[in-house]
């Protein structure tokens, strides 16, 4: 089903996913002693403790070289990045995203090393259009900061990519090094979810495991919601006025509401949080910014128009499709009640500014 | 109303399918046991080509914790979100309101046609 280009608003595209065609593409970039290690035993991970029935993939996209989904730019190229008029694609690592869980710090940081590398090496060259984040381990925050001097100086790196799942809430003072090392580079924070529940990571409920990838997936907004509150309040934003944040794939709906719920509470309670100089709500609408992908579709379609009116949409909204997943989203198919002017803004303008693409 | 032919029986043998071009239309044409069914190749979520979902079973209605698999080979999963189709009625699993288009087939002499413009054909629903 090809789209015609000519009909289509050019977009870009925050959450697209490379893949590895398989563990082997790290070992050419991965230091010692570890190279060794895991070309021997496989590059380890720290997945999502859950398996969907769909799989995770859609099952219209594989290459017809054989190779894994995601895995071969030239036909990502030609299957959605060309077709659908995406003037950027944002990669972001599908293989290594969860490797924040895995219990060694400085594996995990020498595999964050060697990703970047490779997604620098292998994929901006293939396409201009190609750019994207890259990773850092959030075991260590000192070896993440000297990653990020490494590598954000790369003109096709846009942003620092992080996993949802975590130890503890974003804004505690331990990750603060990071924020300050992204601010220096003018490089927002990108959370994406993926192995919450996984690995060293706390359940991904605030009442603990769930029992299956349903109710997972459903319930992943309750641990942005946690970061988000706690980012604002731990005062990260007063401390690092240029720092952005980006809530990944982390539903989108739930935003309004959370922020009346803090306004409120701080008017009551603002003597916890004295550095706090603004309503907590005005941090989140100047720092952070939301992805589409899977937006929400209510049964009347006018109930997700009154949502984005309920907080700043059209400037906080950055489009994504989560390319090749199995629940993405096509940019020619959602979204389309919206008006022109807002609707280019998320489709690429956001993210052009943000990303300074 | 018309008939259109699409294939012969031996085309599609049992748990195959065939997707054929009728008037600008993509329907995939389906054996399910020995009976053949026609649906449209468009999902009626985000408009995915339906039929190049896995054809597959589900689970029944059950119990509590109980889970009973069935209806194997009878169910078209968009291979985009995963919605399920039932492949002899278009029917989602989920709504009686939700479905992809379906089409009556005529089996004769061993020829299958799809018959298009019956009345009482309905159009799926808009996802989004």
């Amino acid at each position: 089903m090809l789209k015609d280009k000519q009909e289509t608003m050019p977009v870009i595209d925050c959450d697209v996913h490379n893949q590895f065609r398989g563990g082997g593409d790290l070992l050419p970039y991965l230091d010692e002693p570890w190279r060794s290690q895991a070309a021997r035993f496989g590059v380890p991970s720290a997945g999502a403790p859950y398996a969907s029935p769909v799989g995770n993939k859609r099952k219209d996209a594989d290459p017809p070289s054989g190779l894994p989904v995601g895995s071969d730019p030239a036909f990502m190229l030609e299957h959605y990045v060309n077709p659908f008029n995406v003037e950027y694609a944002l990669l972001c690592s599908d293989s290594i995203i969860g490797i924040s869980g895995f219990a060694d710090p400085d594996y995990a940081a020498a595999i964050c090393r060697a990703y970047n590398d490779y997604v620098i090496a292998e994929w901006f060259p293939v396409s201009s259009k190609f750019k994207g984040y890259m990773c850092v381990a959030m075991q260590d925050p000192a070896q993440a900061v000297r990653e990020i001097e490494r590598i954000a100086p790369h003109p096709d790196i846009v942003a620092v990519c992080v996993i949802g799942g975590s130890r503890m809430p974003y804004g505690d003072r331990y990750f603060h090094p990071i924020y300050e090392a992204c601010q220096r580079h003018q490089l927002p924070l990108l959370i994406h979810p993926g192995a919450e529940g996984g690995g060293i990571f706390n359940p991904p409920t605030a009442v603990g495991y769930v029992s299956n990838y349903l109710q997972w997936h459903t319930c992943l907004p309750q641990t942005y919601m946690a970061h988000l509150v706690s980012l604002v309040c731990e005062g990260v934003f007063e401390k690092y006025p240029e720092f952005k944040v980006v809530l990944c794939e982390g539903g989108v709906t739930w935003l309004p509401p959370l922020l009346w719920r803090l306004d409120k509470n701080f008017k009551a309670l603002r003597s916890s949080a004295p550095w706090l100089k603004r309503m907590p709500s005005e941090y989140v609408r100047d720092h952070c910014f939301m992805t589409t992908q899977p937006i929400e579709e209510p049964n009347n379609l006018k109930h997700l128009d009154m949502m984005f009116e309920m907080f700043d949409a059209e400037n906080m909204l950055l489009f994504s499709s989560d390319y090749p997943h199995w629940d993405f989203d096509d940019p020619t198919q959602i979204l389309r009640r919206l008006p022109e002017e807002k609707k280019r803004k998320i489709f690429s303008e956001n993210a052009r500014k943000l990303f300074r693409l | 109303m018309a008939v259109y032919p699409v294939a012969r029986t031996e085309e599609i043998p049992e748990g195959t399918f065939k997707i054929v071009q009728i008037e600008g239309r993509s329907i995939g044409v389906y054996n399910v046991k020995g009976e053949y069914y026609a649906i449209n190749n468009y999902c009626p979520h985000q408009g995915a080509e339906l039929c190049k979902g896995p054809v597959c079973g589900t689970t029944l209605e059950s119990q509590v914790y109980e889970f009973i698999y069935g209806r194997d080979r009878e169910i078209l999963r968009c291979p985009w979100h995963g919605w399920e189709f039932d492949i002899k009625t278009g029917k989602s699993l989920f709504s009686d309101k939700v479905r992809a288009r379906s089409y009556p087939v005529i089996e004769e002499d061993g020829q299958i046609g799809i018959v298009i413009g019956q009345p009482k054909q309905r159009e799926g629903t808009e996802g989004c």
